[in-house]
């Protein structure tokens, strides 16, 4: 297969010194207004400098930049631990609906259909998960982990041992994110080595483990893609210490149907929506990052939450409740609720036949996929992704490199614990074929030098683009491009 | 690969280096480090006039990628701060030993855990 | 029975001989060999939901939405609608944005990368600061956040954050949830009539104090007009100011650069985004000294081997994939597709278009303020201040009832306290303003 990204290109001109590739909507056409208003002049600005351009001019601008990008609908896009999933594209149908266009502030009894779909989107979460009572209102999965731990938080300090547990324990290949939400709480963080085989060691757990231990925080799978299958004594371990177990949702799409964070012992947990059910990452957000928890824990969720009015009947009535000792409020009005419509119309959609069949045909084909390709993958037996060293290459330059190919490439340089990591996560929507020529592609790129890595991309948009000027010369805005 | 390590100076194994001179020590970080760091982007150094003790932080390093903190090899007080790093990073890079230094420090003690050169040259190979 | 899905998920693409060769390929039987889960934790695949074609699917949940009433809303308080222009509809949704993510290899994300750097640019000249990010989740977030900034970027040691009364509990509960870990303490200062009472505050503030925040137009729909001398206290005491506003009253209103602020947050989702249910975007913009410090994702400009101009997410090292516990923000996902949308919201209208949209929001606000204080029972505007989009009416009848009343008749207002209500009108809902007047001279 021959790739060739879209390239509209503009020379230096009247409207700029730069060579550039579709120029910005400040050098196509600006217009300065007066402000003229009904507020007094010593209130107002006195004019206003931006974009003027017709609805033609700026649909051919975005569709330019449109083909100039790459989504999920390009091509395959296995960044690891993203969970680029196909995006239905009924559930934007559905979200756009008039009646989801509704206000937060209305009554309980005007939004029954909204407060419906919460509850019932609360419900299906809590049984995928294994949990017994979710919030729905963090915006993204770091929010819910964020939320997750002012829960534990809020329950260590039921229990007198607030001041006490000041520390979480993160293993050393989790997510960033986990640490940077840890410490916004105001935590320690205890960074735990993982053992030789790439999973939690036990021993360094009991070691790490104890009277100042608030919560653990584990992706099962882990970031390696293996299941920690001594997730029932590190569960025992957490608990007998007195902390609680948290799961890092981020990579639930290996277990959908084959087993629950309840049951394995986890207290606490976030859901990444946009990565488990399919709602689109929209060039970086929004997600959302519903929590689930145990019932012990539910009356310190985020407030308001959804719940059946007692006695409603047939003719179920819900109604928005605050948890009795609730840890208040992670956003100013209950998340966001477009990508939770999306995430109830892709799981009514699936069901238990489809949400089953996703796992196992994403652990399928990322089995499938490190099969075919030379590069080594050191770690086994991995599920939904895995993860590959580029050996002698540089790995950031082999992704450079694939992009050439027409695939996105694998995230890069990480986890750690492999060198020149290729964080590979092709999920379920691949055909054979596709990953027949994804794995093309890592051969290909396996086979050349550093010249020709470093060389890469020709056949983006923009060649390799330069990040040490970018961060050495800051120019963020058009304005500062001008002042240049 | 070789990296410079000049005789005249100390080495933490944290790869600051420190040279002696009269009334001040000058401090910066070794070639090897900036080699591991990639291009250097930024570099956050205390005031004039700060106090920086021997073993702990005085600043941070950025490149691209990565982020490091810089220890200091000496205790005393900052007399003086290399001002071009905050335009020109890359002298971090560039020369590593000379117009790449950091502080200059009004030296009251020094880091029990200094190495010599020959110490530090055996530690990065 | 075609559409269901007793082959599984419909959104793979394996005929069964392909599924055959590759698990021959991986060298198992079936799929289950893949798994390595204990016994003792497996779960058997019956969470007890019913699966559906597409189109069951979609008749399901609308007709769940359905049951929503149909209301017409006079409902602001942090979320607004203003009439989305249907290009934001069509280009947002080409799916090379939507089904894209984080623009780590930018070579090929050049699109939303340009798209993002002009949100960025149109908000810096909204707001006279010379750095906004790539958004954060909300308005309240983006406060919270703007506290965090200023606690680690103020030279003492202060840990107090003082807000005016008019905050909404919302609000002021989120920025709670993400300063306790610093050990920030939230303070109200009193306001008079609506806007922020420089007396009350220059009592309040000391040198304890890290942030300042004001609102512009506030949360009541008044608009501030002592913002200069906010921003002087807060320079005095060399505290941040922080402004809170959003891009429509951004285009007529004071800039926050020229009143001392040095962060402007809100939702810039009054662009962009139809009512839903409170779902935003956080607008973070502050001074170009605090660029190392700032939370979340900003896009800048380089350039490329062909020495043409190219843009990249750049100051990773910020991140928490970088720095991890010692990033300025656990943020990752962000709501770039809202910014996305925003930008060509804001871009079809045009400097023109905004300045006019902006002005409605003052005509419009003072003219049914006139008009419902004509309403015997109502008293409107209760603050004698000038008004954007919204502003609070004092009503006879609890308000409680009034506000149930007039959703009896088909309208949304809030109930704020025991006698007042509020009222938000935009282009939106203008058209429903004469039903809206008569109502409430039959309910109040």
């Amino acid at each position: 297969m021959r790739y060739d990204q879209a390239r509209w290109t503009h020379d230096a001109d009247a409207e700029s010194d730069d060579d550039r590739y579709e120029p910005l909507l400040a050098e196509k056409n600006t217009e300065e207004v007066a402000v003229d208003s009904p507020l007094p002049d010593d209130l107002t600005r006195e004019d206003l400098e931006l974009p003027a351009l017709s609805e033609p001019q700026l649909a051919r601008h975005y569709t330019r930049l449109s083909q100039m990008n790459y989504g999920v609908d390009s091509g395959p896009y296995p960044l690891g631990s993203c969970t680029m999933k196909y995006n239905p594209k009924f559930t934007e149908d559905v979200a756009a609906l008039g009646d989801a266009a509704v206000h937060h502030d209305r009554s309980d009894e005007s939004l029954q259909g909204t407060l419906g779909l919460m509850a019932g989107l609360q419900d299906y979460l809590a049984r995928i998960g294994g949990m017994d009572a979710v919030s729905l209102q963090p915006p993204a999965g770091a929010a819910g982990e964020f939320t997750g731990i002012l829960v534990a938080k809020a329950f260590h300090e039921q229990n007198g041992e607030g001041e006490q547990r000041d520390e979480i324990i993160v293993p050393d290949s989790a997510h960033g994110t986990n640490f940077a939400s840890a410490a916004l709480a105001g935590y320690d963080v205890v960074e735990l080595p993982s053992g030789e085989d790439g999973r939690v060691d036990l021993e360094a757990l009991e070691a790490a483990a104890g009277d100042r231990t608030a919560l653990f925080m584990l992706t099962n799978p882990n970031t390696l893609g293996l299941f920690e299958r001594d997730i029932e004594e590190i569960a025992d371990i957490v608990h007998d210490a007195g902390g609680l177990l948290y799961y890092d949702g981020a990579n639930l799409n290996a277990l959908l149907g084959r087993a629950r964070p309840g049951d394995m012992g986890f207290d606490i947990m976030h859901y990444n929506v946009h990565k488990t059910f399919a709602t689109p990452h929209g060039g970086g957000g929004p997600g959302a990052g519903p929590v689930g928890v145990t019932d012990e824990l539910a009356e310190f969720l985020p407030a308001p939450r959804v719940r059946e009015r007692e006695a409603s009947g047939d003719d179920a009535r819900y109604e928005r409740f605050e948890p009795e000792h609730t840890i208040g409020k992670v956003h100013g009005f209950e998340g966001n609720w477009l990508v939770l419509v999306k995430t109830y119309a892709y799981i009514a959609r699936l069901g238990d036949e489809g949400l089953d069949d996703a796992s196992a045909k994403a652990v399928l084909n990322a089995n499938y996929l490190a099969s075919q390709i030379d590069y080594d993958v050191p770690f086994e037996p991995f599920h939904h992704e895995f993860v590959a060293s580029a050996g002698d290459q540089d790995a950031a330059d082999v992704a450079k490199r694939m992009l050439d190919y027409g695939v996105h490439p694998p995230t890069t340089k990480w986890p750690e614990i492999v060198s020149e990591a290729l964080m590979t996560e092709p999920t379920e929507i691949e055909s054979k074929e596709t990953l027949d020529q994804l794995a093309d592609a890592f051969d290909a790129v396996a086979g050349e030098d550093d010249e020709t890595l470093e060389a890469a991309p020709e056949r983006t948009t923009a060649r390799r683009i330069d990040q040490t000027d970018a961060a050495r010369n800051l120019r963020l805005s058009w304005q500062a491009i001008d002042e240049e | 690969m070789s990296f410079d390590v000049p005789d005249d100076r100390n080495y933490l194994e944290s790869h600051e280096w420190v040279d002696h001179g009269d009334a001040t020590a000058t401090v910066g970080i070794t070639d090897f480090a900036q080699d591991e760091l990639g291009d250097v982007v930024f570099v956050e150094l205390p005031d004039e006039g700060d106090d920086v003790t021997a073993g702990e932080e005085f600043g941070v390093v950025e490149s691209i990628k990565a982020v490091s903190d810089l220890y200091s090899p000496v205790s005393g007080t900052v007399v003086g701060i290399n001002d071009a790093l905050h335009d020109q990073p890359e002298l971090v890079n560039e020369d590593p030993f000379g117009e790449g230094w950091m502080l200059e420090v009004e030296v009251d003690e020094e880091s029990d855990d200094l190495l010599s050169a020959d110490e530090y040259r055996d530690q990065i190979e | 029975m075609s559409g269901r899905n007793e082959r599984g998920t419909p959104y793979a693409s394996h005929t069964d001989a392909e599924t055959e060769a590759m698990l021959s390929a991986v060298g198992v039987e079936g799929v289950d060999d893949l798994f390595d889960i204990p016994a003792s934790v497996a779960f058997d695949g019956e969470f007890g939901i019913e699966s559906r074609s597409e189109r069951e699917a979609e008749r399901h949940v609308r007709g769940l939405l359905a049951r929503n009433d149909d209301l017409t809303e006079f409902l602001g308080r942090g979320h607004y609608e203003h009439y989305v222009p249907s290009l934001v509809d069509h280009i947002s949704q080409r799916s090379e944005f939507l089904t894209s993510y984080t623009q780590y290899q930018p070579e090929v994300t050049q699109g939303f990368l340009q798209a993002l750097f002009e949100y960025q640019s149109m908000l810096v000249e909204l707001t006279g600061l010379e750095i906004v990010n790539a958004s954060m989740y909300d308005h309240a977030t983006a406060l919270a956040e703007a506290a965090l900034l200023a606690a680690r970027v103020r030279s003492t040691d202060g840990d107090r954050v003082l807000v005016p009364d008019y905050l909404l509990e919302s609000r002021r509960d989120v920025l709670e949830s993400y300063t306790d870990g610093a050990g920030l303490s939230v303070e109200t200062f009193d306001t008079d009539d609506g806007n922020v009472d420089v007396d009350a505050l220059a009592d309040a503030i000391d040198s304890d104090a890290v942030m300042v925040y004001a609102e512009n137009p506030t949360a009541l729909g008044t608009v501030e007009e002592r913002l200069d001398a906010v921003g002087d206290l807060a320079a005095d005491h060399d505290a941040m100011f922080c402004l809170g506003s959003d891009p429509v009253a951004l285009s007529v209103l004071e800039e926050p650069a020229s009143v001392g602020a040095d962060v402007v947050v809100g939702d810039a989702a009054a662009l962009g985004l139809p009512t839903a249910y409170g779902m935003g975007l956080g607008l973070f913009a502050c001074r170009e000294e605090f660029v190392r410090q700032v939370p979340g994702r900003l896009v800048g400009a380089s350039e490329d081997e062909s020495g043409r101009r190219s843009y990249t997410l750049t100051l990773q090292t910020r991140e928490q994939h970088i720095r991890r516990e010692r990033a300025t923000s656990n943020i990752c996902t962000n709501q770039a597709w809202v910014a996305l949308r925003t930008a060509i919201h804001a871009a079809s209208l045009g400097p023109g278009g905004l300045v006019d949209l902006a002005n409605d929001c003052v005509r419009l606000a003072a003219d049914l303020a006139g008009r419902l204080d004509e309403v015997e029972g109502v008293r409107a505007p209760v603050h004698d201040r000038h008004h954007f989009r919204e502003f609070v009416a004092r009503t006879d009848r609890p308000a409680a009832a009034v506000a149930d009343d007039l959703e009896a008749e088909g309208f949304g207002v809030h109930a704020v306290d025991d006698h007042r209500v509020q009222v938000c009108i935009t282009d939106a809902n203008e058209h429903a303003a004469d039903r809206l007047v008569a109502a409430f001279e039959e309910v109040a």
